[in-house]
């Protein structure tokens, strides 16, 4: 069964169609790579999904329920959660609170219960501190936990994002160039980790620029070009679509790459 | 260990909690009777602007909306307990109350329109706001306008501010360490991820507005029936800016900072008086040389749980602080 499905998703800003009718399905349990060139639209695919955009038209549903027009806020809660781009820690803060404000829509607690700090209050704190150490632990910050996020080396904060997203135990993951600006090394470790996340039980989505990554772990792969999806398989199939190796390289023949 | 255990008794923190504001009540009222009402009246300032200034903190320094207007919540908490005692006879504590709730209302009714907007241009929504508030009680007959309020009791006294500081105090603390308050510092660093992990931005926008000119209507109140007259250039926009000033002061975000900083900025205009005509230039050198020596404030980056721990505890472990 699909967890989420794009239907007929198109998107414009002013004249520019920035996702061009695209039809996606995401499978429950899968490892789903996005990719395409720069500025193909794969971040406004995240974008529409976590509805930070408004599809112009189509819709997306997820879990058999729709999204368009739902509030931000209220996506985590459904069971997506995602990663960004250019990493969107709250630096000021500590590791673990980082992870806590991630379960922020698994809480009840409210302003009565700030003030009054009732039992049922603090109990939920505990649990909220136990749940925000597993998640640590299970992507290797544990000791971290009281340093200032910002503090943190690159590929740590990198997994502390993740951290933060798995923290409400979503079902399914959008990451958002999760290598960008990682060593060779690092990205092996965060392979590992992707993987170990879906053994989880999780449904995986990510965007990718590195090949090398995107070949090794995807068990399937979208190709987003202007806008349009041109292609989509298994790694092999990909690798040999006509219409992706011209994407990356070109044909060989004058063309204009400007879309008007 | 068996006292951590019994300090984690819900009833055991509550009575805890009582015998400090008690002794808070007790200890102030000595310090009431014996010092000159001079001094008094600075310490009395003092914990009126502390009041509003973690009113302010929770706006701009937890929840890092810049707002340029919290005199004129002020001003709504003075009018509405100077109407409420003295054209209504209700008692001076309901007065404050009411001043404080009157001005938490008008804050989540402009809070809702005025959110929308970020950094410098909800400085200047806020800021407008204002200068409408102003000019409405200087125009308004129930104020007495640009005459003046009379006629209001001086029921303020120092126990009274200190209690309610103390309280002010403790729940500015319990807030900031509770999902509310993890919410709205969460906020303050970045809105789309806060978004993005379920947070809805705008509720706690508003809640901090709401809860930040709640404090400044408190104190607002409190300050009425300080001065027994108020006129609406009393909360100017000059007004706002030094309770602003306590706050960036005294390091954004930080509550030992702001307490801090309302005591150094309140009493400081009062200390340099011997300079007569130099006192407001020494004063304005003193917030330049702060801002130069603590760029984020006296208290900026110091985690006070953790500095304490670290004297206690482990007296030569250090920690990176916010300002390098």
């Amino acid at each position: 069964m699909s967890l989420l499905t794009l239907d007929n998703v198109t998107i414009r800003f002013g004249g520019l169609t920035a996702v061009d009718t695209v039809n996606l399905e995401v499978q429950e349990g899968e490892i789903l790579a996005l990719i395409g060139p720069n500025g193909a639209g794969k971040s406004t695919v995240f974008n529409l999904i976590t509805s930070i955009y408004q599809p112009t038209e189509g819709k997306i549903s997820f879990d058999g329920k729709p999204l368009v027009g739902i509030a931000t806020h209220k996506i985590a809660d459904m069971g997506i959660t995602r990663t960004f781009q250019t990493i969107r820690l709250f630096s000021e803060l500590s590791v673990l609170d980082n992870v806590k404000i991630g379960a922020h829509c698994r809480g009840k607690a409210g302003l009565f219960h700030a003030l009054t700090r009732l039992p049922s209050m603090k109990r939920e704190e505990v649990e909220l501190e136990e749940r925000s150490i597993k998640a640590l632990e299970f992507l290797d910050l544990a000791g971290k936990r009281d340093e200032m996020s910002k503090n943190l080396s690159y590929g740590e904060q990198r997994r502390l994002e993740i951290a933060r997203a798995l923290v409400s135990k979503p079902k399914i993951l959008l990451l958002d160039e999760p290598a960008a600006g990682m060593n060779p090394q690092e990205k092996v470790v965060l392979m590992e980790m992707i993987r170990r996340i879906r053994d989880t039980g999780i449904t995986i989505f990510l965007v990718e620029h590195d090949m090398k990554l995107v070949m090794n772990i995807s068990e399937r792969i979208a190709v987003l070009d202007y806008g349009k999806k041109i292609a989509e398989g298994t790694p092999l199939e990909v690798r040999s679509n006509k219409a992706v190796i011209e994407a990356y390289l070109g044909s060989g023949k004058f063309k204009s790459r400007i879309r008007r | 260990m068996a006292l951590k255990k019994l300090l984690n008794n819900w009833i055991v923190q509550v009575l805890l909690f009582l015998s400090i504001l008690g002794l808070t009540a007790f200890g102030s009222q000595i310090i009431n009777d014996i010092t000159p009402p001079y001094i008094l009246m600075i310490g009395l300032f003092i914990g009126i602007n502390l009041i509003m200034a973690l009113g302010l903190n929770l706006i701009t320094g937890v929840t890092g909306q810049l707002t340029l207007g919290h005199a004129a919540f002020m001003s709504i908490g003075a009018y509405a307990s100077a109407i409420a005692t003295v054209n209504y006879d209700i008692p001076f504590l309901l007065g404050v109350l009411i001043g404080g709730l009157v001005a938490g209302l008008v804050g989540i009714i402009i809070g809702f329109p005025t959110l929308r907007l970020t950094g410098d241009y909800l400085a200047i929504a806020t800021l407008g706001f204002a200068e409408i508030v102003r000019v409405q009680f200087t125009n308004m007959k129930i104020t007495n306008g640009a005459i003046g309020f009379l006629g209001i009791e001086g029921s303020t006294t120092f126990p009274i501010v200190m209690t309610i500081a103390v309280t002010v105090v403790f729940a500015m603390v319990w807030l900031e360490n509770s999902r509310n308050g993890r919410a709205m510092l969460a906020i303050r660093e970045d809105e789309v991820a806060s978004s993005a992990v379920g947070i809805n931005t705008t509720l706690y926008k508003i809640q901090a507005f709401a809860i930040g000119a709640f404090c400044a209507g408190v104190g607002g109140a409190l300050f009425a029936h300080t001065t027994t007259f108020i006129q609406p250039t009393d909360f100017g926009f000059l007004k706002s800016i030094d309770i602003l000033s306590i706050v960036v002061l005294g390091g954004l975000g930080s509550i030992p900072g702001t307490i801090i900083g309302a005591i150094v900025l309140t009493a400081a205009p009062e200390v340099l008086r011997p300079l007569s005509n130099y006192r407001m230039m020494v004063y304005g050198l003193l917030l330049v040389v702060i801002m130069i020596f603590r760029p984020y404030g006296l208290m900026g980056g110091v985690n006070l749980r953790q500095a304490v721990r670290r004297a206690i505890m482990w007296p030569k472990k250090k920690q990176p602080g916010r300002g390098e």
